[in-house]
């Protein structure tokens, strides 16, 4: 591999890390208030993706813009969710039930897609689709830049509403010790809907910035879920700066992996990353106590 | 079933035993004369595939209905064992029944290593690694073009000679499937009167307290596993041979592994014919589906609201549902075999 085709691997691989981290975040939010593996994440994600492109295809206008509906619907549509769907499954087998209640979610997202708008391939072409920046010998996609500049701002926004908030404090002390919390007055299942809603907010700002830059159809989310879920496990289950830091490494090492194995073999990285965690490191390589018994 | 009688065990006949044995003889029954009822091979035809995913969801209940580790990619094993059956057969010139078997025996060797890295931790890590073997295997088994035919799919050689006419074809293997669903049932029935299906039940009420106890509980889950595993490669390779082709795409399919859990968790996956019933009334419904509907994305929408609405009102099943209405109706018997959680409700409310 040259010099240059490594430099540009890297930064598509950072650049497609940015997005896996965020919706990790998101997966990683759902988990911690909740312990609930949200398997229809990425079939919101690509639910975010349609309505942008549908959006664009409408109006003519950039698809960006879409961003001002999904977000707070998504908001809405999480908070509901939680509030609604997963608070009414029985605590004791919570973990499963919710799998299999998120995963019934995904299905009938991914058929309603199927029959609003068939299976077609479908892809948003805009002036600057086509257009790249050269730095340093490295061309960039300017959608690619975009997307990763969602990311990374949508990231540091939820970083600052858990660190610097009250309300981001009540949602990390209900991660930590939900009991706890409660005792010292927080309404925790408000919060836990809130941390839904958030949640689903990053599916909308991921799915905003998957339309820019993929050609989409109904059963994509296959493909994202699977390396989301290895990305949180790796990174420990329940830490977002640990599925933040595993998101970048495994979406640098498949995009590396793409130019030797070719683009499924590199896919497979996530699977064998998952695979090795599990068996050398169960609890995650930067989870804290949390991860410890999922 | 989890009742009264099945607790004292009389020795005269009891008019709940004589009906047992009486509605297991006519199953029989049904089963054994439905090829000469069949008026036509189309129905036959359905009749096996029937069959088949009672066969897939009866084995995938001797994991999730013994240990409530829910697996989503039991699709991985039953399609694996296909692949299995079939690259024995073509590469190795295997004897077709032959190749079945030692298909399945690797695919209960994969499933080793598979459930000690997903069995080790609880449920979250074991449903994620189920459904990420799946799109795993889907992602290989399409790309390997030289190795097992990649996504143009790969023939089955049949294992009955050409002289065989199709509706023959349907019987013979209408037979096999419900030898192979009465072998799964049979160990199915063996392991919950002995003394690991204790343990595996106590691992699936509370596992804290069955690993206080001293149930080995990592080994009992592994055990439990790699039987379901050897089980769903058996349906998988027999499916094979008898359909004659296989398409990484519907072998490897996330959505065959949701029918063997909607099947079971519908039927009911504390007990023996659960998973029997459950894939009765979902395989015919998917097949009535197919056939009036064609293969829309409709089915996908049907079968995630029913999966919602199964998990979300009676995630115990409908025979447990019925019974439980039932024993609300006449007086509850004394002895019942009760989940912690329902034992933890009616505590609470007696406490009140």
């Amino acid at each position: 591999m040259t010099g240059a085709l490594f430099a540009q691997c890297l930064v598509l691989g950072i650049l497609l890390g940015g997005l896996y981290a965020l919706l990790a975040a998101g997966l990683t939010l759902y988990f911690g208030v909740m312990r609930v593996v949200m398997i229809a994440h990425s079939a919101f994600l690509i639910l975010a993706a349609y309505l942008a492109w549908y959006f664009h295809e409408r109006t003519g206008i950039d698809p960006l813009l879409s961003l001002v509906v999904t977000v707070p619907l998504f908001f809405v549509v999480g908070y509901g969710m939680q509030r609604f769907l997963v608070s009414r499954l029985r605590p004791i087998s919570l973990t499963t039930m919710s799998v299999l209640l998120t995963f019934a979610v995904a299905l009938t997202i991914e058929g309603l897609l199927g029959f609003v708008w068939t299976g077609t391939q479908r892809r948003v072409q805009l002036g600057y689709s086509g257009m790249s920046i050269e730095v340093a010998g490295v061309s960039i996609a300017v959608v690619k830049l975009i997307a990763f500049g969602l990311a990374a701002v949508s990231l540091g926004a939820l970083y600052l509403i858990l660190r610097r908030t009250s309300f981001g404090r009540a949602l990390r002390a209900t991660t930590q010790h939900p009991e706890a919390a409660r005792l010292v007055g927080i309404d925790t299942d408000r919060v836990a809907g809130l941390g839904f809603g958030l949640g689903l907010a990053t599916a909308a700002v991921g799915g905003t910035a998957l339309a820019l830059d993929y050609t989409i159809y109904p059963s994509l989310h296959w493909h994202w879920i699977g390396p989301l879920m290895a990305i949180i496990v790796v990174g420990g289950l329940g830490s977002i700066p640990g599925a933040a830091i595993a998101a970048l490494l495994l979406g640098v090492a498949a995009s590396l992996l793409q130019v030797p194995l070719g683009t499924t073999w590199a896919q497979t990285v996530f699977y064998l990353a998952l695979f090795v965690t599990l068996m050398i490191r169960p609890q995650g390589f930067f989870g804290g106590r949390l991860a410890q018994r999922f | 079933m989890p009742n009264a009688s099945s607790a004292t065990r009389p020795s005269g006949p009891t008019p709940a035993r004589v009906l047992r044995i009486g509605g297991l003889l006519a199953l029989a029954a049904v089963v054994l004369l439905f090829p000469s009822l069949a008026p036509d091979p189309f129905i036959l035809s359905v009749g096996v595939v029937i069959l088949s995913y009672a066969v897939l969801a009866t084995s995938w209940n001797l994991v999730g209905g013994f240990t409530g580790y829910i697996s989503l990619g039991h699709a991985a094993y039953s399609g694996l064992g296909g692949y299995a059956t079939a690259l024995l057969i073509l590469r190795s010139g295997l004897n077709p029944w032959l190749a079945l078997l030692v298909g399945a025996l690797i695919v209960a060797l994969i499933a080793i290593p598979v459930g000690i890295a997903s069995l080790r931790v609880r449920g979250a890590s074991f449903v994620i690694v189920s459904i990420a073997l799946v799109l795993i295997l889907q992602l290989t088994f399409q790309s390997w073009h030289t190795f097992t035919g990649g996504s143009g799919g790969l023939r089955v050689p049949r294992p009955f000679g050409p002289d065989v006419l199709r509706p023959e074809q349907h019987e013979r293997f209408f037979y096999l499937h419900a030898v192979l669903l009465a072998l799964a049932l049979l160990t199915w029935w063996l392991i919950e009167r002995s003394r690991l299906g204790a343990g595996l039940k106590a691992i699936r009420e509370d596992e804290d307290k069955a690993q206080a106890l001293g149930v080995p509980t990592f080994a009992y889950k592994l055990i439990a596993l790699v039987t379901s595993a050897f089980f769903t490669a058996l349906g998988g390779g027999l499916y094979a041979l008898w359909f004659g082709y296989l398409d990484p795409i519907f072998q490897f399919s996330i959505l065959v592994g949701t029918y063997m859990v909607l099947m079971s968790l519908l039927g009911g996956v504390r007990s023996l014919f659960g998973p029997l019933l459950g894939a009765v009334v979902v395989g015919y419904a998917v097949e009535v589906f197919k056939s009036q509907y064609g293969d829309t994305q409709f089915h996908l929408v049907a079968t995630g609201i029913l999966l919602g609405l199964v998990v979300l009102f009676m995630p115990d099943g409908v025979i447990p549902a019925i019974t439980s209405f039932l024993n609300r109706r006449r007086r509850a018997a004394s002895i019942r075999e009760v989940t912690a959680e329902e034992l933890a409700r009616q505590r609470e409310e007696a406490a009140r």
